[in-house]
């Protein structure tokens, strides 16, 4: 962030000129260990979760169709059975507001869990750092490799990672696109080289930034990219779980002789052996406390649990704690019971409210919509029989996925009648547009705008009704 | 290179709101280029309209920028 420039010096005193340097420094390309672990493990659960989720999801079928797909095209979202339309969009309002509000509740209770186990960048650069590994080697290969002149083995190792990389972010791409034009059309356009330029432009797109960001830019864009990481400080508090240096139990730090008697001798229980930082995505020391940079995704805990274990001393060192717990030396009975506090609880209810009330407007949503336009040509005129007709255009949407007749009834007006056909037929998640003229007894209202109701019911289905209202006009 | 992240990448991310909020609320094939209307398919469309937002985006975070710079380096 620019620091706001400096105030200019009242006049007449000495003005220094002020160049601004760039605050941040040249970036070192971070070479993180590879660490296994309990953290790691669920770490890695994640990955398959959150993928197997992605790249399967598209493929699975739903009364004949895909049953995701964000059509754009056809401008229809499909999610299992239910289909939205662009009418729906306060459905889209309330999943950010819940996905928001999740996202506060998770970070209060236990701090940066998203980005740790689920955000897209970690896991994209989990699995391209496992990639990595194959061709390249751990940490000290790897920066043996990168400071090693050119050879056929050094191009062999880059080649091969970056090939494999391209396929998995080519893939990624694919399924990406997948989500928004049905992928089994998409998959035969690929197969027979007919892919349309925008879908090609699209997958290229999206692989090319998963490999940049997988690939290349990695924890910068956690660093300088990610707003959630500047304001998460507004959502901790007190009493949320972070990883934490315990300092009073480490410190002083630095190297012994595993048999040393190292409380005798003063020392606390960290041995300074740095790999805390080696293994750390974001290049950082969890020994200086809380920054920003922390993804909190639990590496150094790992890492400093083994380390622990070879020197028999507990484990926890660096672990999930909070503030208080650390200054008052809780357990983890006592932290449990600081997870419920006014702060989680308000945001647990506000969240469990919008949910409940997502779920029943779902599940009481009709699956019809009517719009009613008057037909602007005309706006009343006499027919046959001395009667006012008034025509209008009315919209019928369909949302079931089955073709549905309805019928058409109007009121609101003594004798009031539809002169056309009223039945129409809507096949399934389509919209139907019908032109409908009304006609009335010149003395049934009072002259201009009469409210009327349009009212449309399904046949065989009387739950599906819907009543739009209107205006008659009488000359 | 930062000035180019700075510029690029909050326009991004507005343009990706925007483009959003504008072609749920407008059906592209509902559109008016020029007084004649819009006959690219509507993937097209809404690719066009993606990288237009992007441009107007970036033009502002671009402004910006200059103007911060102006201000910084300009009292001497």
């Amino acid at each position: 962030m620019a620091q706001p420039a400096p105030r200019p010096e009242p006049s007449g005193a000495k003005v220094i000129p002020i160049r601004e340097a760039s605050l941040y420094e040249a970036h070192k390309k971070i070479y993180a260990r590879s660490v296994t672990g309990t953290f790691a493990t669920w770490r890695w659960a994640m990955v398959w979760f959150t993928q197997a989720i992605f790249y399967g999801l598209c493929w699975l079928e739903w009364n004949g169709r895909q049953a995701v797909l964000f059509d754009i095209v056809e401008r229809k979202f499909y999610i299992f059975g239910l289909v939205f339309w662009p009418q729906d969009v306060f459905y889209l309002a309330i999943l950010l507001i819940i996905s928001a509000l999740a996202l506060f509740l998770f970070t209060a209770v236990a701090g940066r869990l998203f980005c740790g186990y689920a955000c897209p960048q970690t896991v994209y650069t989990e699995i391209f750092m496992w990639v990595e590994k194959r061709f390249e080697g751990d940490r000290v290969a790897r920066m043996k490799l990168d400071a090693a002149p050119w050879s056929a083995g050094k191009f062999a190792r880059k080649a091969g990672k970056h090939a494999v990389w391209a396929l998995i972010a080519l893939w990624t791409g694919f399924t990406f696109v997948g989500y928004f034009t049905p992928i089994e059309t998409l998959a035969g356009a690929v197969l027979s080289w007919q892919l349309g330029p925008w879908e090609t432009f699209w997958i290229f797109f999206y692989a090319f930034a998963t490999w940049g960001n997988a690939g290349f830019m990695r924890e910068q864009v956690c660093k300088y990219m990610c707003p959630y990481a500047r304001f998460q400080g507004v959502m901790f508090d007190p009493d949320t779980l972070i990883v934490t240096y315990d300092a009073e139990r480490g410190e002083p730090r630095g190297a012994r002789a595993k048999k040393l008697d190292h409380k005798a001798a003063g020392k606390g229980d960290c041995v300074d052996c740095g790999i805390c930082v080696q293994v750390c995505p974001t290049g950082i020391d969890i020994r200086n406390g809380l920054q920003y940079e922390c993804i909190g995704c639990s590496a150094c805990i790992d890492a400093c649990d083994q380390v622990m274990d070879k020197m028999a001393y507990p484990r926890g060192l660096i672990r999930y704690s909070t503030e208080h717990a650390l200054a008052e030396h809780w357990g983890g009975r006592q932290i449990v019971r600081h997870i419920l506090r006014p702060r989680t609880l308000v945001y647990g209810a506000v969240l469990t409210a919008i949910v409940v009330a997502a779920a029943a407007g779902l599940t009481l949503r009709q699956p019809l919509k009517v719009d009613v336009l008057r037909d602007r040509a005309t706006l009343a005129r006499e027919v046959e029989g001395g009667l006012v007709e008034n025509v209008y255009r009315l919209q019928v949407m369909n949302l079931a996925e089955q073709p549905r007749r309805f019928v058409l009834a109007v009121t609101g007006l003594q004798g009031i009648r539809i002169a056309n056909e009223q039945i129409v037929e809507v096949p399934a998640a389509a919209t139907q547009s019908v032109s409908v003229r009304v006609r009335v007894e010149p003395d049934a209202g009072k002259r201009g705008a009469n409210p009327i109701h349009f009212e449309v019911r399904a046949v065989n289905h009387d739950e599906v009704f819907v009543r739009e209202k209107a205006s008659f006009l009488l000359p | 290179m930062q000035r180019l992240i700075w510029i690029l990448w909050p326009s991004f991310v507005v343009a990706g709101v925007a483009e959003a909020v504008f072609f749920t609320l407008v059906d592209p094939q509902e559109l008016y280029l020029f007084g004649e209307a819009v006959h690219y398919s509507r993937l097209a469309t809404y690719s066009i309209g993606f990288f237009a937002f992007w441009a107007v985006c970036a033009a502002s975070s671009a402004f910006t920028c200059f103007l911060q710079g102006t201000v910084a380096s300009g009292k001497s």
